[in-house]
């Protein structure tokens, strides 16, 4: 049975461009959010380390060693049940810092360019074997189908059309920050496949191939010598070195690093991935031994790599071994594009960006997008050069083993990252070259010269088959040895130790505060506009606040520190750490000679965000931190706590509500930038000598408040940075009362005064009169009679004004029982009194009060205080004014407004109003005693009296009075 | 903090005496599905050891 080439072009192309729909009808929205961010679809797509290996290699490891095969799946397993102190932190780190890829990872932990260069370099040590693998078993199986073409122009054709969906799959947009979450749908689907392919197999050998139940055991059974012979039982020392080696592939291989890590958008799903990923390469694995039985029991004429596709052929399935052909097509194509994508971003931010960066006039991102591009088909066309050299003459299993004891020279770094902050990149970068180069001379030499027939014109190790782990121990022995001497006995730099912390699983670094010399983000932007270009330096700044939740406008240092940090988070996403760091130093740099201290607020962060995992000693400090925190906070004063620099660490709530400013939006500035007026107050009061001050008046929001400050200095002592921690206590309503309480002390003074002047003036005044009256009786001259009518006069006037001052004098000592009154009864009765008046003849009164106006006084006195009211209401207004009297009252108060339509009252004359012997009437016209008077039977009657003028329309004045309002609605004797 | 360092102490330990285990997994007289019966195991077992255990860390 073989299949035409039309055939095999149909199905295989059919197949990617139905994975390349899954993966767009995933970017198009078409399916499910929930569906595509399920922890299965994570789970399923980690199943791109079932490659062709798994598929097809697996069983030719099987007929080699046994079970011994189960060593791929188990050693990867091993990782993954290990996740919360492997994978997780991992992902931690390559999210926070935008990592994207191993050599991104290693660069930005050991701090140097090299690092990822080297990394970079070794990855293709790695990645072509790994490539070359999936080329051969494609275009093996394809001619094994169609037995016509030669299988090298087969591989061609297919490493073309993968070269075609790997820039569909993954370079078809510039960001790395976007995930693909369309390709890793895809190779969950892929994955799907190929599981479905492997189980229906093993079904169909188990049930259909062998003759009846139980007939796979009694064939086991009968040929059980015959397969002791022909396995070799897998000895302790390659068992250890393939679960090394697997185990290591989880992160370190680049398909897996790149779907574990860069495209995971579900970190909670790597939970599921510790349990579900073992359980997907289980399933995976059960029908391998069927597989390989069944090929020996149907004497398939392949090599035991094959037998799955050789089963179907024997069988005469066209089902069958169509699909078996896709599943294999499936595991290989997978692995391929993954690699691919993740390869070439590695090597454009390790090898080719360090080198050349294109102009800034340039569009940076699309310069990115077609170096990407092409780096896939170099990276393809390498592997595929490999694979016309040597790939062909190595079978997958030396393939295999080359590629991923390679990918264990990372290990050591790896683990040196995650457990050991002393490490340092000398010893990181040694033993990474020197183990490398040992698996060349090892390894990679000695398969050649055994597979290839190559002569090597010096001494080779004899490595073959069945020692070739003694070789690869060798190689990752000699790197952990360099690695962990070189570390020992060279230092680490300061840069190196931040990232170490930064790394390290129990991180406890504790970030410094320095400040940026970019003071604001348009310096920012300005900053690193002449390497990025305007518009990327835009466009990264803005994502970046966007990222950080910060406005479009930032000036505090905090803030501007966590940006650059994000910037160079992000930057390393799109351009790789190495890069990225050196351009935020250059571009962004820190201020100079600045005193280095530790951002507490930050690191209070950060502390915040381990709470969960703090347990014992630590978990029980932190409580204690928490407490005094909640303390600090819930403090009924404000709190503000200040770095010795003037920047703000802390700002409690009640520091938030008296200055109307969240914590959120000064935390972070100089105490000299905040809005005023709390800036130049804080910055005055901190900069003074004085520890404590009281009553500073400050007008906000258009009224004057009275603010009292205490200051304590913290001083620097060992890991404290000290400080100063500011106390603000709003000491307005305190003031307000003091103010008020004055006022009506001076009203009193004066009025015992007016009291004792009445009264010593009454009785001269009485004389007086009765001089003029006698005077009248005793003389007939008129103009002696005028003169003693004018006398007489003008003692009435001045005995009216002493009854005022009796009046006011006896105003405050009134300690008459207060009744129920109609507040509107009162009004009418001054209004009525008052139109008695002939100045009030052309003055229109309006009561508009609301019957039943009930506030509780004496009716006569609060009709005194109308009449006063209403009076002065009549000066002011015009002939044919109008005088409006309103009412309305709520629960607990009765408000009288009383509004006129005259020329108002100056500003400079309200202050005064209330004062006895204040009038701005003509002289003889009024003795200023009036409003005082009302002021003080409103007192009495503990009621409030407030004057609003002029008002909206520039004339008019309203005087408002409030009084306690009476509930029982009982009527006085005045209706009756 | 994690407690690591006994985890991976523990990893090392069954790294070294994988091929014992291996051993008796891969006794010959028993069914060629045991390996895969006891993985299973294994797995079901984590799982339910992973259900007891609340992890209130994010990433």
């Amino acid at each position: 049975m073989t299949f035409s080439l039309g055939q095999l072009a149909l199905l295989g192309v059919g197949y990617l461009f139905s994975l390349f729909l899954a993966a767009y009808a995933v970017e198009r929205n078409w399916l499910p959010r929930s569906w595509v961010r399920h922890p299965l679809v994570y789970v399923l797509s980690l199943g791109v380390y079932a490659s062709a290996w798994a598929f097809y290699g697996s069983v030719g490891l099987a007929n080699q060693y046994g079970y011994g095969f189960l060593a791929y799946y188990m050693g990867i397993s091993g990782a993954f049940v290990m996740s919360p102190i492997l994978l997780k932190p991992i992902l931690q780190i390559t999210r926070t810092y935008q990592l994207s890829s191993l050599a991104d990872l290693l660069a930005f932990r050991y701090r140097s360019r090299w690092a990822g260069i080297s990394v970079s370099l070794i990855m293709l040590a790695v990645v072509i074997p790994m490539l070359t693998l999936q080329i051969t078993a494609i275009g093996d199986t394809l001619y094994l189908l169609n037995r016509e073409w030669p299988v090298e122009n087969l591989a061609l054709a297919y490493c073309l059309i993968m070269i075609l969906f790997a820039i569909l799959f993954g370079a078809r947009h510039v960001s790395p920050r976007e995930k693909h979450e369309g390709l890793v749908f895809a190779i969950a689907f892929e994955s799907v496949l190929k599981l479905v392919a492997i189980l229906v197999l093993g079904g169909v050998v188990l049930f259909g191939v062998f003759p009846e139940v139980g007939g796979l055991e009694q064939w086991l059974s009968d040929n059980q010598a015959q397969l002791a012979r022909e396995q070799v039982r897998l000895q302790d020392g390659p068992w250890r070195t393939l679960l090394l080696m697997f185990f290591a592939a989880a992160v370190a291989m680049p398909h897996m690093f790149h779907m574990a890590f860069t495209e995971n958008n579900n970190p909670g799903a790597l939970k599921h991935a510790s349990w579900g990923f073992p359980l997907f390469l289980l399933i995976m694995s059960l029908s391998v031994p069927p597989i390989l039985w069944a090929g020996y029991y149907l004497n398939v004429d392949s090599d035991p790599s094959y037998f799955a596709l050789g089963i179907g052929l024997a069988l005469e399935s066209e089902f069958l071994t169509v699909m078996i052909f896709v599943g294999g097509l499936a595991a290989a194509s997978g692995i391929i594009i993954v690699t691919t994508l993740s390869t070439a971003a590695m090597f454009l931010n390790h090898l080719v960006l360090p080198i050349y960066k294109p102009a800034p006039r340039y569009d940076f991102y699309r310069w990115l997008l077609w170096m990407r591009r092409s780096l896939i088909g170099v990276i393809l066309l390498l592997a595929y050069g490999f694979y016309r050299i040597v790939g062909s003459d190595l079978d997958l299993s030396q393939l295999g083993i080359l590629g991923f004891v390679a990918c264990s020279q990372f290990l050591p770094g790896i683990l040196g990252l995650l457990y050991w902050p002393q490490s340092n990149r000398k010893g990181f970068i040694s033993g990474l070259v020197v183990g490398t180069i040992t698996w060349i001379y090892g390894l990679l030499l000695p398969f050649c010269e055994l597979a290839l027939g190559w002569e090597i014109p010096f001494f080779l190790p004899p490595t073959d088959e069945g020692n070739w782990h003694l070789s690869a121990i060798t190689a990752i022995g000699i790197n952990f040895l360099l690695f962990v001497i070189i570390s020992l006995s060279t230092k680490r730099s300061a840069e190196e130790q931040s990232a170490a912390d930064a790394c390290s699983i129990d991180n406890v670094s504790r970030p410094s505060r320095l400040p940026l010399q970019a003071v604001n983000t348009n310096e920012v932007i300005n900053a690193l506009t002449p390497s990025l270009g305007r518009y990327v330096a835009e466009r990264e700044v803005y994502q970046a606040l966007d990222d950080l939740e910060l406005p479009s406008y930032e000036d505090r240092p905090y803030a501007l520190r966590r940006l650059r940090a994000r910037l160079e988070a992000n930057l390393s996403g799109l351009m790789g750490p190495t890069v990225a760091h050196d351009l935020v130093n250059r571009y962004l740099p820190f201020q100079k000679d600045v005193e280095l201290t530790e951002d507490i607020f930050q690191l209070e962060q950060r502390l915040e965000g381990f709470h969960s995992r703090l347990g014992g000693l630590a978990s029980e400090l932190d409580n204690l931190r928490r407490y005094h925190r909640e303390t600090l906070e819930r403090l009924p004063m404000g709190v503000c706590s200040l770095a010795p620099d003037g920047e703000v660490l802390m700002w409690n709530q009640v520091m938030s509500q008296l200055t109307g400013t969240e914590s959120r939006e000064v935390t972070g500035s100089h105490v000299s930038r905040l809005p005023a007026p709390w800036g130049p107050m804080l910055t005055d009061f901190l900069t003074s000598h004085a520890m404590h001050k009281h009553k500073h008046r400050v007008d906000s929001a258009g009224r004057p408040r009275w603010f009292g400050m205490h200051k304590a200095v913290l001083q620097p002592s060992g890991s404290q940075p000290g400080g100063t921690v500011i106390l603000l206590e709003d000491q307005t309503e305190t003031q307000l009362l003091e103010e008020e309480l004055m006022h009506s002390e001076r009203l009193a003074s004066i009025g015992r005064l007016a009291a004792g002047v009445a009264h010593e003036i009454g009785n001269p005044i009485t004389g007086i009169d009765c001089l003029a009256q006698s005077m009248r009786y005793e003389t007939d001259n008129p103009e002696l009679l005028e003169m003693a009518d004018q006398i007489q006069e003008q003692t009435k006037r001045v005995t009216r004004i002493v009854q005022s001052l009796m009046n006011f004098s006896h105003a405050g000592h009134h300690s008459t029982e207060h009744e129920p009154v109609d507040a509107t009864y009162c009004i009418n009765e001054a209004i009525q009194l008052l139109k008695l008046s002939k100045r009030s003849q052309d003055i229109n009164f309006i009561n508009d009060c609301p019957p039943e106006l009930m506030t509780m006084g004496d009716a006569q006195r609060l009709v005194q205080v109308f009449v006063n009211l209403l009076g002065n209401a009549r000066d002011a207004s015009e002939a044919g004014g109008t005088i409006w009297v309103q009412g309305d009252m709520d629960e607990q108060q009765v408000r009288i407004r009383v509004i006129d339509d005259g020329h108002g009252i100056p500003a400079e004359t309200l202050d005064h109003i209330f004062e006895p012997f204040f009038t701005t009437k003509d002289v003889g016209k009024g003795t200023g005693l009036g409003l005082s008077l009302v002021y003080s039977i409103i007192e009495e009657h503990y009621g409030h009296i407030a004057i609003d003028s002029p008002l909206a329309s520039g004339r008019g004045t309203c005087v408002t009075v409030s009084l306690p309002r009476c509930e029982q609605p009982e009527l006085t004797d005045h209706h009756s | 903090m994690y407690d690591y360092r006994l985890s991976l102490l523990m990893l090392v330990g069954i790294y070294l005496i994988s091929p014992v285990m291996m051993d008796w997994w891969l006794d010959d007289r028993a069914a060629w599905y045991r390996p895969f019966g006891i993985w299973a195991l294994l797995i079901a077992l984590y799982i339910w050891f992973n259900s007891k255990q609340k992890d209130n860390d994010d990433v």
